[in-house]
């Protein structure tokens, strides 16, 4: 009795700060966007979120939030599975150069990224001087397109990914890839068959993950990318700040909100699943 | 140090920051909030305030960036509350501020009325850059078209609206300005056009006279002109995000011509950003709009007084010429107060007149419009 209620009052201070900062203010804003205070007392309308739903250009920009979203994701895989691949049965020095580079878009703001980008895959940038130096074509610039943000997102979520697929790889052991090969199978087999098999789950966090982060990010789609259609994060900023519209802005954060909490609700699910599994 | 030296020292701190007040009652802070782009924060940070203090002892300044002008217009909002129920609403002056905002801040005494008695100087302000008494403009800019010479022979630049426009469509993707709520190079150049629209006439537009039919009637053909510019700017209608990056795209020699803030692009040549083949040329029809920086003092912040000494400072020949000769900016003051050598340096790119444009709700309109109507609808790659 005496340790449970010590064990509460450590996790009081989180969990009121949660409470406090979190949720009241997600409750706050859901009940403000539904209810209004008119002269005969509280009103129910759900008048902002039919405008968002009938404007072509509020759901141009959660398409494109969708679609860039998604499309960094599946780039974060193809890019940084094989990265992890090669660090989880790597043994030689290479291995750690190969982690700390990985790792270093961790410590790049991403306001220094944007510009970074623009200076090197920008127009005349970097790339087209040493494409131009040996006689080749300059790229078509992804600065100011949707790719832009594609480019950067994937850039500066590529550590986390490969963090964490690199935990997940972890947990197979080597004794079950070493049987499966000495009866055979090649590396194709032993990726499909033994290895895809075991990290499912740690694939569905790190897509969750990086879902949640990528479907707020903020700096890189409002310096790289076009002014329309915009992702919702610049877009909620822009409503807020600029058109000093605080209840379109509200509404499409709470939109934004029940994307979000899909793959929130994923993550937890997975990771419950992982601790039921694991105390079994 | 021992244990009682060290209890004595603790409460002092601990003394001394519960009484922010005491603390502060003989070395008074002055808190300054500023809505501009960092080279003005810096020019406040590395000139004004040293030589203030060095002028004043006793007196300091603290300057914060608001973000924006919408993040200082919270401030506000939160001052003429704490005017309301009388108390600090602790800050003390606006940077550049429009004293027409917030709704009925003016009338309700929020911001100090300026004369020749609370600021000796006052005599001194270009009777063109005068507007509220409310208000005290300091510095100016404007926005012009800054381009590449060796891509553009300057005898051959636009000098009108409609030679700009022709020159526009005659070399796609050699042009480019920002969107319009990212920065003022941008929101002025889709402002002239408006101008353009509507005869050219910038009195036509006003803070009060804004409504939502007028807007509609006076803005639509404005975001027509722009659209129908759109597939000749760079990309074939692609918007950079602000004014540095326009100048980052006139730098990397990728497009020839960009409207620019004159401080922002002088203070780019001088330091090396863009090369001395960087030409500037203003319309002559009607110049692209700018406006003066003009400071706010709060009539009820704590240190009322020690503001006001801060913006007779400003208006100093020493800071005058400093505006001009550090940020490329336009004196507050009249050019009779400006040292000669400066005033014939100069004399090219000080402006006859200065067109202004309202802001208030005209500026969710327009960003709000230009978004939906000329924006959209791009050919994308």
């Amino acid at each position: 009795m005496g340790r449970g209620l010590k064990g509460l009052l450590l996790i009081a201070i989180p969990v009121f700060l949660v409470g406090w900062l979190i949720i009241y203010p997600i409750f706050a804003a859901i009940l403000s966007t539904l209810f209004f205070d008119g002269p005969e007392g509280l009103r129910f309308s759900t008048a902002s979120y039919q405008f968002f739903i009938s404007d072509p250009y509020s759901r141009a920009n959660l398409a494109l939030t969708l679609w860039t979203t998604g499309m960094c994701a599946v780039l974060l895989l193809i890019v940084g599975l094989p990265i992890a691949l090669y660090l989880r049965f790597s043994t030689n020095r290479f291995a750690d150069l190969v982690q700390s580079l990985a790792i270093f878009p961790m410590f790049v703001p991403s306001i220094i990224l944007s510009y970074a980008l623009i200076r090197t895959i920008g127009p005349n940038g970097t790339v087209d001087i040493l494409l131009n130096a040996v006689g080749l074509p300059k790229i078509k610039s992804p600065y100011l397109t949707p790719w832009g943000p594609v480019i950067g997102l994937v850039w500066d979520h590529l550590p986390l990914t490969v963090l964490m697929l690199t935990a997940g790889l972890g947990s197979i052991s080597n004794s079950a890839i070493e049987a499966a090969r000495d009866v055979g199978a090649g590396p194709l087999r032993v990726f499909w068959h033994i290895i895809l098999p075991r990290m499912g789950n740690s694939i569905l966090v790190t897509v969750s993950f990086t879902i949640l982060g990528i479907f707020s990010a903020f700096t890189l789609p409002y310096v790289l990318g076009p002014a329309s259609p915009e992702m919702m994060g610049p877009f909620m900023l822009r409503t807020f700040n600029a058109l000093y519209d605080p209840l379109n802005a509200k509404t499409q954060a709470v939109i934004s909100f029940a994307f979000c909490l899909f793959f929130g609700i994923f993550y937890v699910w997975s990771i419950a699943r992982n601790q039921k599994g694991q105390s079994r | 140090m021992n244990r009682r030296e060290f209890l004595a020292a603790g409460s002092a701190i601990a003394a001394a920051s519960a009484l922010p007040s005491f603390a502060l009652a003989d070395d008074k802070t002055i808190t300054v909030f500023s809505s501009s782009d960092n080279n003005i924060i810096d020019f406040w940070n590395n000139t004004v305030i040293p030589a203030f203090t060095k002028a004043n002892p006793g007196l300091k300044v603290k300057l914060a960036s608001g973000g924006d002008e919408n993040g200082v217009r919270a401030i506000a909002d939160r001052a003429l509350a704490a005017l309301k129920s009388k108390t600090d609403p602790q800050v003390d002056a606006f940077e550049n501020f429009d004293a027409r905002l917030p709704a009925g801040a003016a009338e309700a005494g929020l911001w100090v009325s300026f004369s020749a008695e609370n600021i000796p100087n006052y005599g001194r302000i270009n009777p063109q850059a005068q507007n509220l008494k409310q208000e005290l403009p300091y510095r100016g800019s404007q926005v012009l078209l800054a381009y590449d010479k060796t891509k553009l022979d300057p005898k051959d630049a636009p000098k009108t609206w409609e030679q700009l426009v022709a020159w526009i469509k005659k070399n796609p993707g050699q042009f480019i300005y920002n969107r319009p709520d990212k920065g003022g190079s941008g929101g002025n150049f889709v402002r002239r056009a408006i101008h353009e629209v509507n005869g050219r006439d910038p009195s036509k537009f006003t803070i009060s006279n804004y409504s939502a039919d007028f807007a509609e009637k006076s803005l639509m053909p404005a975001w027509a002109a722009l659209k129908d510019l759109a597939p000749f700017l760079y990309e074939k209608g692609a918007y950079t995000s602000g004014n540095t990056q326009s100048i980052q795209l006139l730098s990397q020699g990728v497009v020839t011509m960009v409207p620019v803030w004159s401080d922002q692009v002088l203070q780019a040549i001088s330091q090396g950003v863009l090369p001395e083949t960087t030409g500037l040329v203003q319309l002559t029809d009607l110049a692209l709009c700018g406006g003066f920086a003009r400071m706010t003092v709060f009539s009820n912040g704590a240190n009322k007084d020690a503001a006001l000494k801060l913006g007779n400072f400003l208006l100093t020949t020493e800071m005058q010429s400093a505006i001009i000769t550090q940020i490329g900016g336009f004196p507050g003051v009249s050019w009779d107060h400006i040292s000669t050598d400066l005033r014939e340096k100069y004399k090219d790119v000080v402006p006859n007149s200065i067109p202004t444009f309202p802001g208030g709700d005209w500026n969710s309109a327009i960003n709000d419009g230009w978004y939906r109507n000329v924006a959209t609808g791009l050919a994308r790659g």
